[in-house]
C-alpha cells in the first residue's frame, strides 16, 4: 500500500505542506476563502527546526499499535483498515490529551474543526487524506511539495531506492556526489554560523 | 550570565538588556527570527520567483520539480534578477538620501532652510571645481545653488557618466568603460535594474549582474558619494573627536534624547536644538542636568563623526535602548527603523517620533521634517521630551560607556599623517602596515552581535593590518574599546608603532553607511599616488554582519571598484552555481576582485590577510606567504 514517505535531508522549510493540509481541510478548500472561515482550519502537518535551522516536516506515523488509540478514553480513535489510517472521531473525542501524551512524536494539536461539532475543541491530527485518497488523489502535502520530501509510494520501492543510493555509496572508488551542489553550500554554511554563534 | 544572552550578543550592555526586555515581555527582533525557522529555504537560495502573477514560482534545487519558472526562467535568471532588485533597493536608498541632501543644498542656496549653512566653504568649492563650477567672483551661496543644480544633473538621464567617477584612478574607469558598466545616471541606473528585471527583459544571468555592478556604482560613486560630500559641506568635514559609544551614555539625570534613522538633515536640526539656551533651561526646570543626545545607527554616527555626539547602540541594540526606561524621545528619520519600535516603546514612557514623509511607523507620532521647517520642528519636538522627562518610571542603565574616538574623514586622516598620504604609503611599502581594511556594515540576528566584526577587527590589527570601519560596525569595535589609543596595544607591532606616532587608534571610524564612500575615495587617492589601479592595493573590504539591501549594493560597488570583499551571511545566491562561481571567483578576471562569503571571522582574517600579502608580492613589495 502507498504510504506518505518523508525524506527530511531534503526539505527547505517552505510550509507549503502546511498550507496545502488546512486548505484541505477546510470548508471551501480554496486559500483565499479559507482564511476567512471560521473556525480558521490549521494545519495537520507540522514543519519544525533543526539544529542547524533545518525544517523538519513532521506528520502522524499512523503507529501500529497506535499509542494514540491505546491511550484513548471514550475509544474516539480508530483504524481504517482499508487506507491502514488512524483517525479521529470528533463526536467521541472528550479533549483529555491522552492521546498527545502518549503520542511520542508531537502531532496531537487541539482546536476547532468545521469537521467537529461547532463549538467543540477536539484532538486533531494526520487523516492521511482519507478523502482525497478515497477520490483516488494523493494526499495535499505530497501534491504541493516541490523538492519531493514528500513522496507518495511503496515503502519498499522507496526503500529499494535507499538501498541502492547506500549501495553506490560505499562503490570502489567512489566520490560523494551531491544531490544538489547549492543546497549543500547553503546548509554548511548555517551549520558554521550556528556553531560559531554556540561558541 | 544567562547563556541565551551570551549567544546573542557579545555586547555586556545588550545581554543585560536582554534579561531586562524577558522581564518586561518586551519581544525582540531575537524573538521575531526563532518565529521565523525555519526559513524557507527556496528563498534562502535566490530560488523563489514573485516578479509576476503567472507564478509565483520556485525551482527545485533537487533537479527534480520545477526547473523553470512559468514565463521560463531557470535557477541563473530568477537568482540574477533577485539580486539584481536587491541593490537597485539598496541604490536607490543611499541615492534618495543624497537627493535628500542635495534638496537641502538648493535650498540653503536660496535663503529658503532656516538653520542650514554652509559650514565648510572651501570643501564646497573644491567639489563645485570637481563639477566644473568655478569659484571666482561668486558668493558662496551661488556656488552651493550651482552645485546642487548640478549633482541633481547626476541624478537624470542626460549624461552618459556620473561627474564624480573621475576621482577613480584611469585604469579603473577604463575597465569600467570596457565592460559598459561606467553608470551614467543615479536615478537611472535603479530604473534600469527594475526594467531589466521586469518578465521578459534581460533574461542574460551575466549581463544582469553587470547592471547589477553598474547600478552599484551608481551609488558609490553616484548618490552615496553626493551625500557625503554634500553633508561634508553642510554640516562640516568630520575631525577627530572624542566621543562615548554603548546604552551607558544613557543618563539618569539628563533628558535623553535619541536619534535613529540615517539622514544629518533632521538629527543635526536636532542637535542644535538640543543646544540652545532656553530648552537647557526648561530641562533644569523640569529636574534634569541637561540635554544627552545620543544616536543609533548612521544618523548617530553622523552627529558623532562631526560633533562626537555619542551613540547608545548599533543595529541589534535600537529596541533594546527602549528598555531602559531611561529614553525621552527617539526621533527617527528613514532606513533601518524596525517597524516594532512603536510598540516596544509603548512598554515605557518613550515618544516615538517619525520625521519623514516617506517613512511612517506604526505607534508613532508623524511630525513631518522639511527644509524650511525643520529647525522649528526640532524645537518643538526636543521641547516635547524635556516635558516627557519627568514621566519615567523605573530607569535601568546597567553599564558605564566605553571612550572611543571618531571623525576620521579623508581629510582627517591626511592631515594626521601630515598632509599628504606618503607616511602611509611608505608604511606600507615598508611593511611595518601590511595593508589596510574596511570594515562595513551591519548586525544580524544569524550571528551573536558585534561578534565578527569584533573579532575580525582583533585578527587584523594583529596582522598589522590597519582596520578602517564605518556603520554598526564602526559601533561594534568602539563598544570593544577598540578605538582607543591604548587599543594600539593589541596590535602588531607594525602598526602599533605607527599609531604611536601619528596618534591615532588601530581601528580609525570613518563615518556612517554612505560615509563608506570616504573609504573608496581613500583608496582611489591611494591607487593615484602609486599609479596603479584600486584592484593592484593591498587592501580589502569585510561586511561580517550584512542584513539589508543597502549592504548588497556597497558590497558590489566595492568589489565592483576592485576591492576584494569577504561577506559573513551568505547572500540569497546559492540556487544558483553559476553565479555563486561568478561571484566568488569569475569576477577577479573582469573587475580585479571578488566576493567571499566566510562565516568565521578568524577564517575572514587568514583570507584576508592572504590576499592581502598576494597583492604585495603583486605590487613588488617585501611579502610574506600565507
Amino acid at each position: 500500500m502507498k504510504k506518505v514517505i518523508v525524506h527530511s535531508e531534503r526539505c527547505v522549510g517552505c510550509m507549503q505542506c502546511m498550507a496545502a493540509c488546512a486548505i484541505t481541510h477546510s470548508k471551501t478548500r480554496d486559500l483565499f476563502s479559507a482564511v476567512l472561515e471560521t473556525p480558521l482550519p490549521k494545519p495537520r502537518i507540522h514543519v519544525g527546526v533543526g539544529l542547524f535551522n533545518e525544517g523538519f516536516p513532521n506528520r502522524c506515523r499512523h503507529c501500529d499499535p497506535a499509542p494514540c488509540q491505546l491511550a484513548c478514553l471514550p475509544g474516539a480513535i480508530l483504524r481504517d483498515l482499508e487506507f491502514d489510517t488512524v483517525l479521529i472521531d470528533p463526536d467521541k473525542c472528550i479533549n483529555c490529551a491522552s492521546c498527545a501524551m502518549a503520542c511520542p512524536f508531537g502531532v496531537l494539536r487541539y482546536h476547532e474543526h468545521c469537521f467537529a461539532p461547532p463549538g467543540k475543541v477536539v484532538a486533531v491530527k494526520c487523516d492521511n487524506c482519507i478523502e482525497r485518497q478515497m477520490q483516488g488523489l494523493i494526499p495535499a502535502c505530497v501534491e504541493v511539495c516541490k523538492v519531493h520530501a514528500l513522496t507518495f509510494e511503496e515503502p519498499a520501492e522507496a526503500l529499494k531506492r535507499k538501498t541502492d543510493e547506500v549501495a553506490r555509496s560505499v562503490s570502489a572508488g567512489v566520490s560523494q556526489s551531491d544531490l544538489t551542489v547549492g543546497f549543500t553550500l547553503l546548509n554548511t554554511h548555517k551549520r558554521k554560523q550556528i556553531e560559531l554563534g554556540r561558541d | 550570565m544567562n547563556d541565551l544572552y551570551a549567544s546573542r550578543t557579545i555586547a555586556r550592555d545588550s545581554q543585560l538588556l536582554l534579561k531586562k526586555a524577558e522581564q518586561d515581555l518586551l519581544e525582540t527582533v531575537w524573538d521575531r527570527y526563532q518565529s521565523q525557522l525555519p526559513n524557507c529555504g527556496y528563498c534562502e537560495m535566490g530560488l523563489s520567483c514573485r516578479i509576476c502573477t503567472m507564478g509565483p514560482c520556485r525551482i527545485d534545487p533537487f533537479g527534480e520539480g520545477p526547473q523553470r519558472g512559468v514565463c521560463g526562467a531557470d535557477a541563473d535568471i530568477i537568482v540574477a534578477r533577485n539580486l539584481g532588485r536587491m541593490i537597485a533597493a539598496g541604490a536607490a536608498s543611499h541615492s534618495d538620501h543624497g537627493r535628500d541632501l542635495v534638496e537641502v543644498l538648493d535650498e540653503v542656496s536660496r535663503g529658503k532652510a532656516a538653520g542650514y549653512q554652509i559650514r565648510d566653504a572651501q570643501k564646497l568649492k573644491r567639489v563645485a571645481s570637481e563639477y566644473g563650477i568655478g569659484a571666482d567672483g561668486k558668493e558662496i551661496l551661488q556656488i552651493a545653488g550651482e552645485l546642487a543644480h548640478a549633482m541633481q544633473e547626476d541624478f537624470g538621464t542626460r549624461k552618459k557618466g556620473l561627474t564624480l567617477l573621475q576621482r577613480a584612478p584611469t585604469k579603473r574607469r577604463e575597465i569600467w568603460n570596457k565592460l559598459n558598466i561606467t553608470p551614467r545616471g543615479i536615478d537611472r541606473e535603479t530604473s534600469e535594474m527594475m526594467h531589466r528585471t521586469h518578465m521578459g527583459v534581460d533574461n542574460n544571468w551575466q549581463t544582469l549582474l553587470l547592471q547589477g555592478l553598474r547600478n552599484a556604482l551608481s551609488d558609490g560613486w553616484g548618490g552615496s558619494m553626493i551625500a557625503t560630500e554634500v553633508s561634508d559641506i553642510l554640516f562640516g568635514t568630520p575631525k577627530p573627536a572624542a566621543t562615548a559609544v554603548n546604552v551607558g551614555v544613557l543618563k539618569k539625570d539628563q533628558v535623553n534624547i535619541i536619534v535613529h534613522g540615517h539622514n544629518p538633515v533632521v538629527s543635526e536640526m536636532i542637535l542644535r536644538a538640543c543646544q540652545s539656551e532656553d530648552l537647557l533651561q526648561l530641562a533644569g526646570q523640569k529636574g534634569a542636568t541637561g540635554i544627552n543626545l545620543a544616536g543609533v545607527c548612521c544618523t548617530g554616527n553622523e552627529l558623532l563623526m562631526r560633533a562626537g555626539v555619542p551613540m547608545a547602540g548599533n543595529h541589534l541594540t535600537t529596541e533594546l535602548v527602549l528598555a531602559t526606561g531611561a529614553v525621552d524621545m527617539m526621533i527617527v528619520d528613514y532606513q533601518c527603523i524596525m517597524p516594532s519600535l512603536g510598540s516596544a516603546a509603548s512598554c515605557y514612557h518613550t515618544r516615538m517620533i517619525s520625521t519623514s514623509d516617506k517613512a511612517r511607523f506604526p505607534g508613532m507620532e508623524h511630525r513631518e521634517f522639511h527644509p524650511d521647517n525643520a529647525a522649528e520642528k526640532a524645537r518643538e519636538v526636543v521641547r516635547e521630551a524635556i516635558e516627557n522627562f519627568p514621566n519615567r518610571g523605573e530607569v535601568y542603565i546597567p553599564v558605564e560607556p566605553v571612550n572611543a574616538v571618531g571623525g576620521f574623514s579623508v581629510e582627517t586622516i591626511v592631515d594626521a599623517l601630515g598632509g599628504t598620504a606618503q607616511p602611509l604609503i611608505e608604511a606600507i611599502k615598508a611593511g611595518k602596515i601590511r595593508g589596510a581594511v574596511g570594515i562595513v556594515g551591519c548586525n544580524n540576528p544569524r550571528i551573536k552581535q558585534d561578534f565578527g566584526h569584533v573579532n575580525l577587527a582583533k585578527r587584523l590589527i594583529e596582522n598589522d593590518i590597519l582596520v578602517v570601519d564605518t556603520g554598526c560596525a564602526a559601533v561594534a569595535t568602539a563598544k570593544a574599546g577598540l578605538k582607543i589609543a591604548e587599543a594600539a596595544q593589541m596590535a602588531g607591532p607594525g602598526l602599533r608603532e605607527i599609531c604611536a606616532a601619528v596618534g591615532i587608534p588601530p581601528v580609525l571610524h570613518m563615518g556612517s553607511c554612505v560615509d563608506n564612500v570616504r573609504i573608496l575615495v581613500l583608496a582611489a587617492a591611494l591607487a593615484n599616488a602609486l599609479g596603479t589601479d584600486i584592484s593592484d592595493l593591498p587592501i580589502a573590504g569585510a561586511a561580517p554582519e550584512w542584513y539589508s539591501e543597502k549592504a548588497v549594493a556597497i558590497g558590489a560597488y566595492f568589489v565592483a571598484s576592485g576591492v576584494y570583499t569577504v561577506l559573513g551571511p551568505m547572500p540569497p545566491i546559492t540556487g544558483s552555481i553559476n553565479v555563486v562561481k561568478l561571484l566568488t571567483a569569475g569576477l577577479k578576471d573582469v573587475v580585479g576582485a571578488t566576493f567571499h562569503v566566510e562565516p568565521d571571522p578568524n577564517k575572514a582574517a587568514v583570507a584576508i590577510r592572504r590576499h592581502i600579502e598576494e597583492r604585495r608580492e603583486h605590487l613588488g613589495l617585501p611579502f610574506v606567504k600565507v
